[in-house]
């Protein structure tokens, strides 16, 4: 009799992953992106040459116009570039923006804003900020919101 | 003869869902992650008007910074009289003569600032924050609700008002 060596197939056992330090990075990064986690709405995409001043306000941002001054004194909103602060008087090239987009926005139907968000170079002089304000509510956003850095 | 013990194996924890729910977490946070911690400080334009308004009971405080280079001049009351100077190298100084200010005035809220035309924008920011609010840990100042209710806060006067009109 022929005896047949039929060698019973061994069940292959799947193979085990130790994933305990995966695990572990996965769990310092999500400590460190709730950490960073902020709620605001506002979305900041800064300009070059530009460097805002830390402070201990606390209070988040909301999604408004964004009217950038970089430190060559350039102004830019929602980042295109519109003209260049002149000292406390109002910017002209700036107002028609201002007033042309406030009014394509009431056209649209939307509720008027008067919030404007604004982005200034840390070492501006306050004449140049004064011009930016100025210009600012002659064109009808008066409710001005200084963006800072919390990095206290 | 010994019998040898059965050695009980502990079962494993399948982490596969909860991996599957932190790698979705993680998605969503990078997606809408600003690397940038960045506030706001509000302020308003002033507002003027030509309509007469009827004379209020109790004098307005009227509180004004005057701020130079050197210094801080704390002017009250609507003739503007001198309260406190400090320097600006020693801003607690204000902070401490703005806390004086509120526990006399807790109904009030706004600073009228009048910086000087070359004053940069970071140190009038370090004057908001030292006008918006208590800095020492430790110390109230009394504030009223809607109610006239008083009640201990660290808020001072938090509604900034520049001088936009040259």
């Amino acid at each position: 009799m022929r005896r047949t060596f039929t060698r019973k197939r061994e069940k292959a056992e799947p193979m085990e992953l130790d994933i305990t330090s995966l695990l572990d990075i996965l769990v310092i990064l999500l400590v460190f992106l709730l950490k960073s986690y902020n709620a605001s709405n506002l979305k900041l995409d800064l300009v070059k040459s530009l460097a805002i001043p830390d402070s201990k306000a606390r209070d988040l941002g909301a999604h408004a116009i964004i009217l950038q001054v970089d430190k060559y004194n350039n102004i830019w909103v929602d980042n295109k570039k519109i003209g260049v602060v002149s000292n406390g008087a109002k910017i002209d090239s700036l107002y028609d923006f201002l007033k042309n987009k406030r009014e394509v926005a009431s056209t649209d139907g939307k509720k008027k804003a008067k919030s404007i968000n604004l982005v200034l170079h840390k070492t501006l002089p306050y004449k140049a900020m004064q011009g930016v304000m100025h210009t600012s509510a002659l064109a009808g956003y008066t409710d001005f919101k200084f963006i800072v850095k919390g990095n206290y | 003869m010994f019998k040898r013990k059965k050695l009980n194996k502990m079962p494993k924890l399948n982490l596969i869902p909860i991996l599957d729910a932190i790698f979705i977490f993680i998605f969503f946070l990078l997606m809408s992650a600003q690397f940038l911690d960045i506030y706001e400080i509000g302020s308003d334009a002033p507002i003027t008007t030509t309509v007469s308004q009827p004379k209020p009971d109790k004098e307005p405080l009227n509180l004004t910074l005057e701020i130079s280079k050197q210094n801080v001049v704390v002017k009250t009351g609507l003739d503007g009289k001198v309260f406190k100077r400090v320097k600006t190298d020693n801003l607690q100084a204000l902070n401490d003569a703005l806390i004086e200010l509120k526990n006399k005035h807790p109904e009030e809220n706004s600073a009228i600032l009048k910086p000087n035309s070359n004053y940069e924008y970071h140190k009038i920011v370090k004057v908001i924050d030292h006008t918006r609010e208590v800095l020492k840990a430790d110390v109230f100042v009394t504030a009223v609700d809607e109610k006239k209710r008083r009640y201990p806060s660290k808020v001072l006067f938090d509604k900034i008002i520049f001088e936009t009109q040259n």
